[in-house]
């Protein structure tokens, strides 16, 4: 790349891929122009601006791949396993069996914004009973039933109990269409009693060790379930390995965020390093090349921040998101109103965060699966928003909510309410549909209202 | 009975069916199962939008009932969860959070309920109970189990209004010669099923809406109703281990749609409305409620039965407004 970085209408970074095809760039066999996306339906990536760099456009090659991979791992004799629910857990167990590959058939709940509400994901669960008052993940039982979005996986899992009720109704409702599930419990994380015996999990949550024996209990479950589906035992030492490359993931994207999120100018978009987090929840189905995709990224961020360049303006207003966002669109609408992001809690930190490797494999998959933010305290997932953003120099909080989702609204409220008096921070709630255009005069003036604050603020 | 400062019992209010009566009063304690006045579910009460009208209800009376000693939520959902957390910051009454697991097949899920139940209990010994010797827990559960069967026994010769209320007494610790005289003469109509989430104080003039319509509800599988009664306790096996026995008759037996897989409450509804006679099937579920939103479709295709999904807000008026989809509806039935 020469000159300054800069985002990208599709149709230039398209442009950009072809130049490099012709002069030989080596590429990955999935890399190509994203166009090819477009005529399968993806029509959201006409509306996207990218990050014009080589390492970028691998990553969205990446992303819109993936569904080729389940095909061809399924074609080459691998057996895959949907996991549900919990992010980022099950996979790490999955990948330490060579013959399995994971998923998450919860990542379909994108699908209606990246087609556009063109593949009739919504419509299908609406015959279901699944109506909009859910949340947009009921677009994964369109795909099961319609199956044009990924195959049918081998053996499904979803982790119940403390999790979001649209979710757990979603798959119930999926397992009474025929589509058998392996329930485990994940039971709502509290504070320890006084003097009962206690753990510290990833991340800084507190947690009684008995709901981490817990939890390993019904992780021994699925650990049987995938043992049985591979044909071969899950052992302890395949375990550890797979916690040691699931750390490796991690590693990379804890040094890229704490680069792309501090660096100024800001090195990285918002929606690149949206997909990128997405990465460490279960690899995009290819654990080694999600490796080498984020070394990549990370290089690229490296060298821009070494280089003080950055696809944005210096001194852009630093916002602190929270919640994914249903149309990824939003993400180039927070720089386009002279914001950046400076640190993330997409739901998933507990998939962010490093993995103990000095306890056995499954008690450090059980201390990471219950430190997932989704099932403590909203007051839990506050603080460490409120760590993070401190640490990484918020100057105003998003809160995204999901329209529908059973956690939203209370939990936004109770967030918003501890980082306005603990950081003193402006905080702003959106709601963010899968198509956002019918509220994009509403979004953008929210979000500009914000930057415009945060920018008066630095004034005093 | 533990006595509070005013010489009063302390009252533990809750709302779950998962929460047993008699374990609270083997504490000493008085439990009030509620049902939640629908006006405390007021802007005060959190956030409007997205939230549970039954949760923000439920939410609203535990913070503005000073008199209760504490209160107890179950995580049989997620905004009920989350309202614990609301209503444990709001300066109301001690709350207590019981995880109730989704998962019933295991044994790790029956322990982690009796587990529950044991850590309720060192919360009520704090709250001023005490905790109950295995033989005190055997004559409570007994007791409970006997006002119970007597219950259930009247519930036969009720109109399905006063058997809600006679339920809704029961829960609320009166006695059982205040359910009143049976019904000299039943209320006629096509039989309707009620099925879905719990009712709110006042609800039960959705009875008088059906009947007016044409209707009669011969069976009601809300979670205010019959449906959520525990199982009898096994008397030889209460003396043995009566924390055991009282996990077995609720967990072990309680059929609801949060349970995971749900497989046992449309057993329990296959059987109850085939033996009830049913010809349609109401689902009463409040707005942001996915789990019986999700149980509507669901009903319709296993029972082949018409189905009304009846999304109900918990607003003044809001049965009102449902009144000519409940008299539609009672038509079609015709």
């Amino acid at each position: 790349m020469s000159g300054s970085p800069k985002r990208l209408t599709m149709e230039q970074l398209d442009r950009l891929c072809r130049r490099r095809q012709a002069a030989g760039v080596p590429m990955p066999a999935y890399a190509g122009p994203l166009e090819r996306h477009v005529a399968d339906g993806d029509r959201r990536l006409l509306k996207l601006l990218y990050d014009d760099s080589a390492a970028a456009l691998r990553l969205w090659n990446f992303l819109l791949t993936e569904e080729d991979r389940l095909h061809e791992a399924r074609a080459a004799g691998r057996k895959i396993v949907g996991t549900m629910k919990d992010l980022g857990t099950v996979p790490v167990m999955a990948y330490a069996l060579p013959n399995l590959v994971a998923f998450y058939p919860d990542g379909a709940w994108w699908t209606p914004c990246v087609m556009e509400l063109s593949e009739g994901l919504f419509g299908i669960a609406q015959s279901l009973g699944l109506g909009d008052a859910m949340c947009p993940v009921r677009a994964m039982a369109g795909a099961f039933v319609n199956r044009a979005h990924f195959p049918l996986p081998d053996l499904l899992t979803c982790s119940v109990g403390a999790t979001c009720d649209d979710f757990s109704a979603i798959a119930q409702r999926l397992e009474s269409l025929g589509y058998p599930i392996l329930w485990w419990e994940m039971p709502s994380r509290r504070q320890p009693d006084p003097g009962e015996p206690a753990v510290t999990l990833p991340g800084g949550f507190r947690a009684p060790e008995s709901q981490v024996a817990l939890v390993r209990s019904e992780l021994e479950r699925v650990r049987a379930a995938l043992s049985e589906l591979a044909g071969s035992p899950l052992a302890d030492e395949e375990l550890a390995a797979g916690i040691r490359e699931a750390n490796r993931v991690r590693a990379i994207l804890g040094d890229l965020r704490r680069l792309a999120y501090t660096a100024d100018p800001c090195p990285m978009p918002a929606l690149e390093m949206l997909i990128a987090e997405m990465l460490a929840i279960h690899f995009c189905s290819d654990r080694a090349e999600s490796v080498a995709v984020l070394t990549e990224l990370l290089d690229e961020v490296r060298r821009r921040a070494d280089e003080h360049v950055g696809v944005l303006p210096a001194g852009a207003a630093r916002l602190f998101w929270v919640n994914p966002v249903a149309d990824l669109r939003v993400m180039n609408l927070l720089e386009d109103c002279g914001a950046r992001l400076c640190g993330t809690e997409y739901l998933f930190c507990h998939a962010l965060d490093a993995i103990p490797q000095d306890v056995p494999p499954m008690e450090a998959l059980a201390r990471m699966a219950l430190a997932d933010p989704m099932v403590g305290p909203s007051a839990d997932r506050a603080a460490r928003v409120v760590r993070d953003a401190r640490a990484l120099g918020a100057e105003g909080v998003v809160v995204s909510r999901i329209p529908g989702a059973s956690h939203c609204a209370l939990e936004g409220t109770v967030i918003g309410g501890i980082v306005r008096d603990e950081l003193g921070l402006p905080v702003v709630e959106l709601e963010v549909p899968p198509v956002a255009d019918p509220l994009w005069p509403t979004l953008k003036t929210r979000l500009e209202a914000l930057v415009e604050t945060v920018l008066e603020r630095r004034k005093r | 009975m533990n006595r509070g400062r005013a010489g009063r019992v302390k009252t533990v209010v809750y709302s779950s069916p998962f929460v047993p009566a008699e374990w609270i009063a083997a504490h000493a304690l008085r439990p009030r199962r509620i049902r939640p006045d629908p006006a405390a579910a007021s802007p005060s009460a959190g956030p409007l939008m997205g939230v549970c009208p039954y949760a923000r209800a439920f939410m609203g009376e535990v913070l503005s009932a000073p008199a209760a000693g504490a209160a107890v939520f179950a995580t049989t959902c997620d905004q009920m969860r989350r309202a614990a957390e609301w209503a444990g910051r709001g300066g109301g009454p001690p709350v207590f959070l019981m995880n109730v697991p989704a998962t019933w097949q295991t044994p790790a899920a029956a322990r982690l309920y009796r587990d529950e139940l044991r850590r309720l209990g060192r919360f009520l010994v704090h709250l001023g109970g005490e905790a109950p010797s295995p033989a005190r827990l055997a004559e409570t559960l007994e007791a409970y189990d006997a006002r119970r069967a007597a219950l259930r026994g009247a519930l036969g010769t009720l109109s399905a209004r006063q058997a809600s209320e006679a339920i809704a007494r029961f829960d609320l610790g009166e006695p059982p010669d205040a359910h009143g005289p049976a019904a000299p003469d039943l209320p006629r109509g096509t039989p309707v099923a009620l099925v879905g989430g719990p009712l709110m104080r006042g609800d039960t003039c959705l009875f008088d809406t059906l009947e007016k319509a044409g209707g009669v509800v011969v069976l009601d599988g809300t979670e205010s109703g019959a449906r959520t009664l525990p199982a009898p306790v096994d008397r030889r096996r209460l003396r043995d281990d009566p924390l055991m026995e009282l996990v077995d008759a609720y967990f072990g037996t309680i059929p609801d749609a949060f349970r995971r897989p749900d497989t046992a409450l449309y057993e329990w509804l296959n059987r109850e409305r085939a033996a009830s006679a049913a010809r349609g099937i109401i689902v009463w579920r409040y707005v942001w409620c996915d789990m019986w939103a999700a149980s509507a479709a669901r009903l319709r295709e296993t029972t082949g039965l018409p189905v009304l999904d009846l999304d109900v807000s918990g607003d003044p008026g809001g049965l009102a407004r449902s009144a000519g989809r409940i008299q539609a509806f009672m038509e079609v039935l015709k």
